[in-house]
């Protein structure tokens, strides 16, 4: 497309044991580009989003970021590139109240002398703030998530992804617990990052979602890429059959 | 829009850790009904003198059950504090009594139990050893060393600013009893104002979520095992010196007291959420059953068959208030109703 490109995966591959998860997968991101994954329950979908993050390691194949080669081995180096991810397990830590979870490895800290003390109270106001940007009704940012609700535990993970200025936002099944209301503020803050020029790839079963904030749409099926589609040009029934047969739709299914 | 923002409530007067004030309210109810029975059975247990008594017998293992807490809230357990305090007590006794400088023999002692800790916390991160089996492991083989070292030997004679560490009072209150509250101090504060705290208590929680946040999961892992040995460095110093002297066998059975202070305490075994305040209290406990139990002349083995019982039950009871097991399903209970 007329964007520039973000992330470029080339013939990225994976193997679990004797599984191949991962089959030459080549796929590109522009910048501020919107690109949804989606594809059958174990396609793979997750297993690209955990590499991308640094959260496992691909067995062959190459990942660029604007043009040049990078290796992401680890979620550090991952968020040193400017990546962040919401992984489909969300990755919150039960026991950990609302703004632990939040800035988990980030955390705010005021110094005294020589020592650094945690500074509960900005790590309070920002969640506040974050939490403010989506539909969430959190009981109190001081009870542990354990004690909250699926949906409200998957926005306070989606949170976590606006604390810091990011180039790239992977979401694996962002609104799989949320209900209407709550899935719309998604679909709102993903276009609002699209207009900051972030780029993201998002994963969701809900084609009727995809469509409606999709630029491009990708399809896995068994681990290998299937091609990617404008939802401009496709129908939801293109997409559908792509996903169950495997096989590519026409001349934009062709240029992946 | 501002309606979102009104959604997110911020709870009652900025208390962060409301959950905690509940649990700590338990163990002192506990501790009071406690002192109540003990001194109406016996009314020489109610003096002043026994409670302080009590609390320099409790004080080492209320800086031990500091270290065990962050250890047993990252989802870790430390078997091997008895035989750190004893290999690291032999060796710092003897170089004090054969004319080492006391601040270097102080040192020497607890280097080489921080150092031993780092062992511990080695096995566990790097070489994925579970910590039962690797803590086990290293105390049987850190005792060894001990004996080896000391086998049959008493040692006694400390210099004498490090015997007023274990003998001395300031301001009435015996030094012993004096460096517990400040471990516990600072322990409250490491675990809930520092990100060292924060680690802890996610590695036990969610060690991928910690994982996947980029934060070294293997060095937060070191750091806990390696403070449990600077807490039984100090508990061990504190012990040696109230009795001044020490041998190979000193220790033997201390690794299930501190662990069970921390249990009785609240800590969940599960990992994720400890209380310092609680240990404390846990440890005390223990130290006043043992107490009532000396004054009411039981046989010291006693204290064994009833501090394994305690444990026990606390475990139970943790069970019981975080909902994996319920009244109605308990042999005996469950028949009553539904
Ligand atoms: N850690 C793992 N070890 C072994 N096999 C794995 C592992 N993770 C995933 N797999 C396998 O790899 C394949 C792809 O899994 P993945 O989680 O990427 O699928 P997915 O497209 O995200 O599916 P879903 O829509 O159900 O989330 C599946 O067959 C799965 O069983
Ligand atoms: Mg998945």
């Amino acid at each position: 497309m007329e964007a520039k490109e973000l992330l470029k995966l080339a013939n990225l591959n994976k193997w679990y044991d004797g599984l191949h998860a991962l089959q030459d997968v080549s796929l590109t991101i522009g910048e501020g580009e919107v690109v949804a994954l989606v594809g059958d329950n174990g396609a793979g979908k997750s297993t690209l989003v955990k590499i991308i993050s640094g959260a496992q390691g691909s067995d062959e194949g190459e990942i660029y970021l604007k043009g040049k080669p990078v290796t992401v081995s680890s979620p550090k180096d991952a968020s040193n590139l400017g990546i962040a991810a919401l992984h489909q397990s969300l990755g919150l830590v039960g026991s950990l109240n609302v703004f632990e979870n939040i800035f988990l490895g980030r955390e705010e800290t005021r110094s005294i002398g020589p020592i650094k003390v945690l500074d509960k109270k900005k790590m309070r106001e920002r969640a506040i703030e974050l939490l403010g940007e989506l539909a969430i009704d959190v009981p109190r940012l001081g009870v542990p998530v354990l004690s909250m609700s699926g949906g409200q535990r998957q926005c306070v993970a989606i949170s976590r992804l606006l604390l810091d200025q990011v180039n790239l936002i992977l979401m694996d099944e962002p609104m799989a617990a949320l209900g209407v209301a709550e899935g719309q503020k998604v679909l709102d803050l993903i276009e609002r990052l699209k207009e900051k020029g972030v780029s993201v790839l998002i994963i969701s079963h809900n084609l009727e979602h995809v469509f409606s904030i999709a630029d491009r749409i990708a399809v896995l099926k068994n681990g290998r890429m299937v091609g990617t589609v404008s939802p401009k040009n496709s129908s939801r029934s293109d997409v559908v059959r792509m996903i169950t047969t495997g096989e590519g739709a026409g001349p934009e299914g062709a240029a992946q | 829009m501002s309606v979102s923002k009104t959604n997110v409530k911020t709870g009652a007067a900025g208390r962060a850790d409301g959950a905690f004030t509940f649990e700590g309210l338990g163990i002192t109810a506990v501790l009071l009904v406690i002192i109540v029975v003990f001194s109406f059975v016996n009314p020489r247990f109610f003096a002043i003198e026994n409670f302080l008594n009590i609390l320099t017998q409790a004080a080492p293992f209320i800086i031990m059950a500091v270290g065990m807490t962050f250890v047993i809230t990252a989802a870790g357990i430390d078997l091997s504090v008895g035989s750190i305090l004893a290999l690291s007590s032999v060796i710092g006794f003897d170089f004090m009594t054969s004319g080492g400088h006391p601040v270097i023999g102080v040192a020497i002692i607890i280097v080489v139990a921080v150092a031993l800790g780092v062992l511990n916390g080695v096995l566990v991160a790097y070489l994925v050893i579970p910590p039962f089996i690797a803590t086990l492991a290293t105390m049987v083989s850190l005792r060894g060393l001990a004996l080896l070292h000391s086998a049959g030997t008493m040692h006694y004679g400390l210099p004498e600013a490090v015997a007023f560490l274990g003998q001395g009072k300031v301001l009435g209150l015996p030094m012993p009893v004096l460096i517990a509250l400040l471990a516990a101090l600072f322990g409250y504060w490491l675990l809930n104002f520092t990100k060292f705290g924060v680690y802890c208590r996610a590695l036990g929680g969610n060690k991928e979520a910690l994982r996947l946040t980029g934060v070294s999961v293997k060095r937060i892992e070191v750091l806990v095992y390696g403070f449990m040995g600077l807490m039984v460095g100090l508990g061990g110093l504190v012990m040696i010196a109230r009795i001044d002297s020490t041998q190979a066998t000193i220790g033997t059975a201390s690794e299930i007291h501190v662990i069970a202070a921390v249990i009785i305490g609240g800590t969940s075994l599960f990992g994720g959420k400890g209380t310092i305040y609680g240990s404390v209290a846990g440890a005390i406990l223990l130290a006043m059953v043992a107490n009532a139990l000396v004054i009411g002349g039981a046989d010291f083995f006693w204290q064994l068959v009833v501090t394994g019982i305690i444990v026990l039950f606390a475990v139970l009871i943790g069970n019981l208030r975080e909902g994996r097991v319920s009244m109605a399903k308990l042999p005996l209970f469950g028949r009553t109703k539904s």
